[in-house]
């Protein structure tokens, strides 16, 4: 009983993600500057900034979408090399959830769910579709099953995109802005899953503009701008008392329409 | 296609009443001409169908080296896809017969037709491919990178089912054309001669005239509505929504 | 297309690390071997079969043998030029019946849209070369030839000036008679001009099919630049090398001629319009 308290804790200490010393430039514009990010296992971070600020190419990075100029990219103890299996590999361990949702538009809602279960981790396909439908109905799609993507709304299509990424198992969750493409009122049951994942103890990266969503589930937060994290803060202490000066600036610029 | 039938009787029957003496009876023509007609219609679906299967395969290859990260295969499969797109299958067909034998490379008849009729439809194969991968969402490729899914994976889930799904359309038209093209084999003597050239047979034989080019157009008329009708039915089913 | 072809091409590959970059340096020297010896064979071939003698190829510095290749190319253009302007009245036509309210003129035109698309050029040009002079019809060979690659094309054209009119957006004819604009003049001042804009690159390359058609000519009898290829290969004895010249013209001409049509594609560009 010790020692497997023991260990837990060792790989409590063991960051699912972390990156060290990113740099990296879109021609000569310096989009991430020297960004260093850890990221335990159960913790949910959310990454705010003002559009540009780096923070979706951070998280794009975080799984290699983006190229690096510069530094590590370290998910569990495995380096994450530039290409090749390994890189597939550690891939497949984060998922991602983007904003375009970026569902297969030619495979049915279910088959988007199991395909890469199925050809990346070889589960068996009766397997597959079983634990497809069990994570369908967890984000409340189940019926929709057998329709193709075309078929669904903006937030039920974000809901399959989250059941995709829970079908591999991943170790931690990437959001890069996941609720920027929704009409208003399909914002909410995105969230409600995504507050869900967070107290079922999902390891999240959420990069996000729903500050009263941020305030509720993030256990830190992350502020962006200029391609380098400005500040780190519990949410509490952020929104109340904000430590950096541009950080003020952006929560006042955001006024009452976010409160 | 009904209306295709009703007109080609109409125009059948304003020919007959004008110039009666000029045609035969369809029944005349078939009982001198009809095993002919059987083989030139057999030799037109088999020359497509041999066209059209190797300019598919011709036309995949082709656009693999088109999208393969490498510098020489891009651009000679490019100069491929621009050559036989835009050369004449005349020029083509003629040059295949004609000129290749002063290169001391001598094709049967057969070969050459079959080459001139497969190499164009195989650029225009290639161009559909290119055209109905490029409707493909970018997003989706990165979502099977993120999904840890390696290049040949997502190229096998993604890239491949969608390019083939949205050309379908594009393919049956092009299995129309390729058929339109075997046309060119009557410009060769062959034996047994496709549906147009059989027309030719005919009219320096007999003076069959209107009724045989009637049963040749009815026969390729009716094969383009058919194939074209199946087409639109697969794609249809398949069509990829977006 | 091949300027909308790098999108694909773009994300299809992740910038290459170290391996990969090594083994498309690998690749590239391969095919570069592999494509010279190809064209090394090429030539080879040309060289034994003694086809570079200067004898096959002396004849391209005369101006003579360029002004009368240029005079053939004036009667293939000639050919090319009226065809598809009667391509296009037809087209036309047959477009309108196959949009009319009148059903036994829509059935009519979808009938002569489908034989037009349905039966190759060739069996055209034989009708209008082996069957029409049976009935009395004596054509100059010109429309012998022009005629009947024109019909080939006329429901092509039909059926590209259809899906142009469709996509325009309904919302333009619902405000033109908003203004009291009348149906015909809704169509012809309003609809069709924005439909006849998108498809003119899809209509360029319908001219092009007819470029490839006129080839057929010689069929007819007609001087175009092909039938003037034959004269200087009888003429100079020189078959092979005035083929290949007479092709790579017509691959040229094509060539700028579907430039030009992913050009304008490329500048206004509609959802839903491919061209071929």
């Amino acid at each position: 009983m010790a020692q497997e308290q023991k260990r837990a804790d060792a790989a409590r200490q063991v960051p699912v993600i972390e990156l060290r010393h990113i740099d990296k430039y879109f021609g000569s514009l310096h989009v991430l500057k020297d960004v260093n990010l850890s990221v335990q296992r159960g913790e949910v971070v959310v990454i705010i900034g003002p559009s540009g600020s780096g923070k979706s190419t951070l998280c794009r990075t975080i799984n290699r979408l983006e190229t690096i100029d510069a530094g590590e990219i370290i998910i569990d103890g495995a380096v994450m090399p530039e290409e090749g299996k390994m890189l597939a590999k550690l891939r497949s361990e984060i998922g991602m959830v983007f904003q375009s949702f970026n569902l297969f538009e030619h495979k049915s809602i279910l088959d988007n769910v199991t395909i890469a279960p199925r050809d990346v981790l070889r589960v068996p396909r009766k397997e597959a579709q079983e634990e497809a439908m069990r994570l369908l109905e967890r984000v409340g799609v189940a019926d929709q099953a057998h329709k193709v993507p075309a078929q669904l709304s903006g937030g039920q299509k974000q809901r399959v995109a989250i059941a995709r990424s829970l079908a591999m198992h991943p170790k931690a969750i990437l959001f890069d802005e996941p609720t920027s493409a929704l009409d208003p009122e399909m914002i909410g049951e995105v969230l409600d899953v995504m507050t869900e994942l967070a107290g079922e103890g999902m390891t999240m990266v959420i990069v996000t503009h729903e500050m009263n969503f941020a305030r509720r589930v993030a256990d830190r937060v992350i502020f962006m701008d200029g391609g380098s994290i400005l500040e780190e803060n519990t949410p509490q202490e952020f929104f109340s008392a904000p430590r950096s000066q541009r950080a003020r600036d952006f929560l006042n610029s955001l006024g009452d329409r976010e409160r | 296609m009904k209306y295709a039938c009703l007109l080609g009787r109409t125009i059948r029957e304003a020919f007959v009443k004008e110039y009666g003496t000029c045609s035969m009876s369809i029944y005349a023509l078939l009982t001198q001409f009809g095993d002919r007609y059987l083989s030139a219609l057999f030799t037109t679906y088999k020359l497509t169908a041999a066209a059209f299967a190797l300019a598919v395969v011709i036309g995949v290859a082709v656009t693999v080296m088109r999208i393969a990260p490498v510098k020489p295969l891009r651009m000679a499969a490019e100069f491929y896809v621009q050559v036989f797109r835009n050369i004449p299958g005349a020029a083509l067909l003629i040059f295949l017969v004609y000129a290749l034998p002063y290169l001391d490379i001598v094709l049967s008849y057969y070969v050459c037709v079959l080459t001139a009729i497969t190499l164009i439809p195989s650029a225009f194969c290639s161009e559909y491919l290119m055209a109905g991968m490029n409707t493909i969402d970018p997003g989706q490729i990165e979502a099977a990178r993120s999904l840890g899914m390696t290049f040949a994976q997502l190229v096998r889930n993604v890239v491949l089912p969608q390019a083939v799904r949205s050309s379908v359309l594009q393919m049956t038209n092009l299995l129309v054309a390729t058929m339109l093209t075997t046309a060119l084999a009557s410009q060769v003597p062959l034996n047994p001669t496709d549906l147009t050239g059989i027309v030719s047979y005919i009219n320096t034989h007999a003076v069959g005239g209107v009724t045989a080019f009637l049963i040749s157009a009815v026969l390729y008329c009716v094969t383009a509505v058919v194939i074209g009708q199946v087409g639109s039915l697969i794609d249809r089913k398949v069509r990829v929504l977006r | 297309m091949s300027t909308a072809n790098s999108s694909i091409r773009d994300v299809l590959y992740e910038p290459p690390g170290p391996k990969t970059r090594r083994r498309i340096g690998i690749a590239t020297a391969v095919s570069i071997v592999v494509l010279v010896v190809l064209a090394a064979k090429v030539v080879r071939q040309f060289y034994i079969a003694g086809q570079l003698g200067p004898k096959y190829w002396s004849l391209f510095a005369r101006y003579t043998t360029w002004r009368f290749l240029g005079r053939g190319l004036a009667g293939t253009m000639e050919v090319a030029v009226a065809a598809s302007a009667v391509a296009f009245a037809a087209g036309l036509l047959l477009m309108l019946g196959r949009i009319s309210r009148y059903k036994i003129l829509r059935g009519f035109s979808t009938a002569l849209i489908e034989i037009t698309r349905g039966i190759p050029t060739l069996l055209f040009i034989y009708f209008f070369f082996l069957l029409a002079p049976q009935f009395g019809l004596k054509l100059p060979a010109f429309w012998k030839i022009t005629l009947p690659v024109a019909i080939s094309a006329a429901g092509v054209v039909a059926e590209v000036l259809r899906s142009g009119v469709n996509a325009v957006p309904k919302g333009q004819a619902e405000a033109a008679v908003s203004l009291g604009m009348r149906g015909g003049s809704v169509f012809f001042k309003i609809v069709f001009p924005q439909g006849f804009r998108y498809v003119v690159p899809a209509l360029i390359s319908e001219i092009v099919i007819v470029l490839k058609d006129t080839t057929f000519a010689y069929v007819v009898n007609y001087s175009d630049l092909m039938q003037n290829a034959k004269v200087l290969i009888s003429n100079y004895d020189a078959l092979l090398s005035v083929y290949l010249v007479t092709a790579v013209i017509y691959i040229l001409i094509n060539y700028l001629l579907h430039k030009l049509s992913v050009r304008i594609a490329g500048r206004n560009r509609i959802p839903g319009i491919t061209i071929e």
